[in-house]
């Protein structure tokens, strides 16, 4: 509002100014205390109150937004070459075609043109899918080589179960790429999404580097967590019998090692495993049972080799890998 | 205000981040400037000289450059975890603007508060967390804990 000049300056008789813009154009201003201000603004925070926060807005709905930047930019970040058609096929949801060629029908556009040129991504997610639980089990089970299938599965389950997957998807960008129906992306689309990414990436590269994908990403999200809480046993006693049966070991004989307070509010009873007289494990507890129980699972968790104290995932594997490769390609 | 009024929280990182592969932690960079206001002209310099070579240097980032009528430059990042912080870079020259970019760069969207530990550990006990009746002689005689492959490998000895 630069340009232009006042008309009024000085006192005015209604407060009121005036503004050429220009020769045809009058603009009207007045600068005083505006009385109706108070009474609107407390208005609209009435009807703010009552409405509650405005729905939330999908990113691509928002100002500075370029697809196809944010695709490349996708793969550049995550340090991956991906195929540029294939991701973008991989973010596309069946959902989102069948819900835009309903709007297209809706707004009148020719029976040709309503008929979208995008493939969805439900090969790709399955793909991914596969690929993913059978290298989380691999993984698991080179790991982890006493773990029983059940035990592996319940790891696979909660790794590649909705909730870690979108946990991951969301914190990676994901959220913002899905070309989906509904906002916010429901947590079963993310999940396939995420795995058609995984799919993506191993068409655009090797099964090796979509492994490692997998291994950084959803391996990572193990950390600081106990194996009786990915896999819920009910029975640990039974279970430990079964395991020591299987090595030819004498079964369990829990006796109890230690107790403190026991005719008080806070009892604490030590129990002890002892497989041919000799101590396997000991665990508290609030009762005798409670403590047997849980020196049942001290115990598997010692036979599986999950301790807390276990030596941590190596994640420096592929370097040794290529440093291998080079030392033979040099020599 | 004191540490126990204010905000604060403990060490962690998105993700794991760094643990697997290190990502860098912003998704978008969108620069809000004005094309005459003195105070942008910092911000003005620095899309004329330095933005294309950071975007180069980035390809993870997304920069957008908007020009409009604002009093305050602003830059406006977003992060993977969804935190969008605005910084005002109001008068700012070229290098100190690099400088904060640079600073952002290497952030991740968790908050700026009081970090109440400068560590952090997911495995705090090798030999065992100590607790009262650790090395306090039993009333019953009680061997100590043999490994799993002696008692595997229980041969005569």
């Amino acid at each position: 509002m630069a340009s232009g000049f006042l008309v009024n300056r000085g006192l005015s008789p209604l407060g009121v100014h005036f503004q050429h813009v220009c020769r045809n154009v009058l603009l009207t201003q007045t600068r005083e205390k505006k009385r109706w201000m108070k009474s609107y603004m407390l208005l609209m925070e009435r009807k703010k109150k009552l409405e509650g926060p405005p729905p939330p807005k999908p990113r691509s709905h928002q100002p500075n937004w370029d697809y196809h930047a944010e695709v490349q930019a996708f793969g550049c970040r995550l340090h991956e070459t991906f195929s540029m058609d294939l991701l973008k096929t991989a973010f596309v949801n069946p959902c989102y075609i069948q819900s835009e060629e309903v709007n297209r029908r809706e707004l009148g556009v020719d029976r040709e043109a309503v008929a979208l040129n995008l493939k969805d991504n439900q090969k790709l997610s399955e793909q991914g899918a596969e690929f993913s639980q059978s290298y989380l089990a691999d993984c698991c089970r080179g790991a982890y080589p006493n773990l029983p299938p059940e035990g592996v599965n319940a790891i696979v389950q909660y790794l590649a179960g909705t909730e870690i997957v979108c946990h991951v998807a969301k914190n990676l960008a994901v959220e913002d790429l899905t070309l989906s129906a509904e906002f916010p992306v429901p947590n079963e689309v993310l999940q396939k999404t995420f795995f058609a990414v995984v799919g993506a990436l191993l068409e655009s590269s090797e099964p090796q580097k979509a492994g490692l994908f997998i291994r950084d990403f959803l391996m990572t999200q193990l950390i600081g967590k106990d194996l009786f809480e990915l896999w819920a046993v009910i029975n640990p006693m039974g279970l430990l019998v079964e395991e020591l049966t299987k090595r030819n070991l004498s079964p369990p004989e829990p006796r109890i090692t230690r107790q403190a307070g026991v005719s008080t509010v806070l009892p604490l009873h030590f129990v002890g495993l002892y497989s041919d007289k000799k101590l396997m494990a000991e665990g508290p507890g609030e009762t005798i049972l409670a403590a047997e129980e849980e020196a049942a699972r001290v115990a598997l968790r010692r036979i599986y080799g999950y301790t807390e104290n276990r030596r941590p995932w190596d994640y420096t594997r592929p370097r040794e890998d290529t440093a291998a490769a080079q030392a033979i390609s040099s020599n | 205000m004191t540490s126990r009024g204010t905000a604060s929280r403990f060490l962690k990182s998105v993700l794991q981040n760094g643990v697997g592969r290190y990502v860098c932690q912003i998704k978008r960079i969108s620069l809000v400037f004005s094309k005459d206001a003195q105070t942008s002209l910092g911000a003005r310099e620095f899309i004329e000289d330095k933005v294309v070579d950071f975007a180069k240097q980035n390809p993870g980032i997304v920069v957008y450059v908007t020009p409009q009528r604002c009093r305050i430059p602003k830059i406006i990042e977003e992060y993977l975890n969804g935190t969008v912080k605005e910084e005002p870079i109001n008068s700012k020259t070229s290098e100190e603007i690099t400088q904060l970019i640079k600073k952002l760069t290497s952030q991740s969207g968790l908050e700026v508060i009081r970090i109440r530990k400068p560590i952090h550990t997911d495995s705090p006990s090798i030999q065992g967390q100590w607790h009262p009746f650790t090395n306090r002689p039993p009333s019953l005689r009680v061997q100590g804990i043999q490994s799993e492959s002696k008692a595997q490998g229980a041969a005569p000895k």
